[in-house]
């Protein structure tokens, strides 16, 4: 693939499995991979983690790196991932209120975003449905 | 999960912020605005950057394991005992220290009162939306945040102040603030991360950058000049910068606590090991721009050189008034942006309480769990399982611990706990620092980058602990004076068990360098 042929962008995005914010380094609550604290509390993140790992290692095989930027992204980064949704709906020529659509949608607990539209929001599919349903939406867009 | 190293940036820096960086810088203006921000510029550059990067590398090359385990490979299985009693002392200390944060805001800052509290329904609100629908979690959460806001005009309207409380029960207000922020913390450790903490998560990650486009753009459209000296002449009695200041600002210069976040969680999704001077040392700079934010806030937000001086006239003045100074600060910037100072003074006092009571939530939380597991370890079923002993437990020792000062009687104040918290927390960033230069020295490597801040985080802190405890001796302060001695004891420990581990691995064959991942 050229350099000059379409990127596209598909955002996967999930909670970590760990408190995140606003308790600063001395609060950390662990996650399953933390010296400190029970996996157990965050058990629902992690459950969704995992589905979304599934769904990640599916894309991953189907898509090559080339031409395809693949990324997981915590809802709670919002600095990085509001301005990459929006610029993504734009780019691909939604109007304004449709792109705040995409963004408010997208920042959710569990969703996949493709190219600025979101393709699932509250919930992680099944791995071969999420990459049928992004072939399809990248085929619509080719 | 390979991470872009921009993602993994954000997701990195929003770990580590908190309240700590502010409030050390914010007592250590108290010996001149020029060594505070040195120290900030230099501790960052040269301790907190190495430290935050090492510890990323190191547990990229060992699998992501966390620090903790890495102790136990790279320097031996004694260090593992090691590490896990500074981390119960520092989670101790975090307890009793933003326990005494909150309780001193509160006192200073009434107007908060409401807005605090009104924020624990919101965030439950906000995380039945979130967590039991598949809707949005930005658009509640940014509504929250807005609501929190409009909340702080309830607040001014109706102050809530404990003084008159406090004195019939025939105790201080502080008193009375810490004990019922411990009876919340009792209850809010024991509920579901997702009822409470995860919200709160939402709301406090759109906090921290509110807050930060505060400071800065304040400060850039007021150009506000430092009204406090750059070396404060402080008077006899007081606490000298050389060593304290050192263990003053710990969060904001160096905290061992980022390598817990580096290791085992940000390692395991690092894309490239190239990438990790990128996450981990940025992340130690955005740390390092919160601790500048508040020491602009405290010299240069707060009004004349005589209204500083009345602040910083001594060290226990200065440990009760530097937040006081912050949130006076932040809102002078507020005002700067067009927000009338009451409600920017208000609104800096709910950021910061708002950090404070996650961070006790969380430290609470892990403590239960660490007390669960010396219940194990000692044979105690009734500490192992019983989650109410175990949490009552965790949350009476720094709620002792947070009382013990008192108001200063015996010159003991807030500042004197924060020190030692300070202590511990460098004594955490020395044992990662030790790993780090184990693991460089073994692999042929030129540890000087490493050793260099590690030597010195480790002298300081001994110093500074032997000074603080011949002051606990000659005061018969018993309680801080034994905890003072158990973390020399812990600091001696950690720099025999280094010692010996540099000179093993000098001793030993390189290691086989792995291939670097690109």
């Amino acid at each position: 693939m050229s350099a000059a042929e379409t990127v596209h962008r598909i955002l996967l995005i999930r909670e970590e499995d760990a408190g995140h914010s606003g308790s600063g380094c001395c609060g950390r609550l662990g996650s399953a991979d933390s010296e400190l604290g029970g996996a157990a509390d965050f058990s629902g993140n992690r459950c969704r983690m995992e589905a979304m790992g599934a769904v990640y290692r599916e894309l991953r095989q189907t898509f090559p790196k080339e031409g395809v930027e693949l990324h997981m992204v915590d809802p709670r980064n919002t600095l990085w991932l509001v301005p990459a949704i929006w610029r993504d709906a734009r780019r691909r020529g939604l109007p304004w209120s449709a792109a705040a659509r995409q963004v408010a949608r997208g920042v959710n607990k569990a969703s996949i975003v493709v190219d600025g539209r979101v393709l699932y929001a509250g919930e992680v599919p099944e791995p071969e449905e999420a990459v049928d349903a992004v072939l399809e939406e990248l085929g619509r867009r080719a | 999960m390979p991470t872009n190293k921009h993602v993994l940036f954000g997701h990195h820096f929003t770990s580590i912020a908190g309240a700590a960086p502010i409030v050390g810088p914010a007592i250590a203006v108290f010996w001149g605005w020029v060594p505070a921000l040195a120290w900030i510029i230099l501790g960052t550059v040269f301790a907190a950057g190495v430290h935050d990067t090492g510890a990323l590398v190191v547990s990229v090359r060992n699998k992501a394991q966390n620090i903790g385990t890495l102790t136990t490979s790279v320097i031996n299985p004694r260090s593992r005992t090691l590490f896990l009693i500074v981390i119960f002392f520092l989670l101790t200390l975090v307890n009793a220290v933003f326990a005494v944060v909150i309780a001193i805001l509160f006192e200073g800052n009434p107007t908060a009162v409401i807005p605090i509290f009104f924020e624990i329904p919101l965030a439950i609100g906000i995380g039945q939306i979130i967590y039991r629908t598949k809707s949005s979690a930005l658009v509640p959460s940014l509504i929250g945040v807005v609501v929190l806001y409009l909340s702080i005009f309830v607040g001014q309207a109706f102050p809530i102040s404990l003084d008159g409380v406090a004195e019939n029960l025939g105790m201080s207000a502080r008193t009375l603030w810490v004990l019922i922020l411990f009876a919340y913390t009792w209850v809010a450790s024991r509920i579901p991360v997702w009822i409470l903490l995860q919200p709160r998560d939402y709301i406090n990650s759109h906090q921290l950058f509110v807050a930060l486009a505060v400071i800065f753009l304040g400060i850039l459209i007021g150009f506000d000049r430092i009204v406090a000296p750059a070396v404060n002449s402080i008077p006899e009695g007081s606490p000298n910068w050389f060593p304290f200041l050192f263990i003053t600002i710990a969060c904001g210069a160096v905290s061992g606590f980022h390598s817990l976040v580096s290791s085992g969680t940000t390692s395991k999704q690092l894309d490239k090991e190239t990438d990790a001077r990128y996450v981990g040392y940025m992340g130690a700079l955005g740390e390092g721009s919160l601790a500048l934010g508040s020491v602009l806030a405290t010299t240069a937000g707060v009004g004349a050189l005589a209204a500083w001086q009345e602040r910083y006239s001594d060290f226990a003045a200065a440990s009760d008034g530097a937040l006081g100074g912050f949130v006076t600060g932040i809102g002078h910037f507020a005002a700067n942006l067009g927000v009338p100072t009451a409600i920017g003074t208000t609104f800096a006092a709910v950021v910061v309480i708002s950090f404070a009571a996650t961070t006790m939530d969380t430290g609470v939380r892990l403590q239960r769990y660490i007390v669960q597991e010396i219940g194990e370890i000692v044979g105690n079923r009734t500490i192992s399982q019983n989650i109410v002993v175990a949490t009552t437990i965790a949350v009476v020792v720094p709620l002792a611990l947070a009382l013990l000062p008192g108001g200063g009687e015996q010159g003991y104040t807030f500042g004197v706990l924060w020190q030692l918290f300070g202590t511990t927390n460098q004594l955490t960033a020395g044992l990662a620092l030790a790993v780090i230069a184990v693991w460089v020295t073994k692999h042929g490597r030129n540890p000087i980058a490493v050793v260099t801040p590690l030597v010195f985080l480790l002298a300081m802190t001994t110093w500074a602990l032997v000074l603080n405890l011949q002051n606990f001796i000659r005061d018969r302060e018993i309680v801080l004076g034994v905890l003072d001695a158990v973390i020399m004891g812990l600091a001696v420990w950690l720099i025999v068990e280094a010692v010996m581990a540099m000179r093993a691995a000098w001793q030993s064959e390189p290691a086989a360098e792995p291939t670097r991942q690109t």
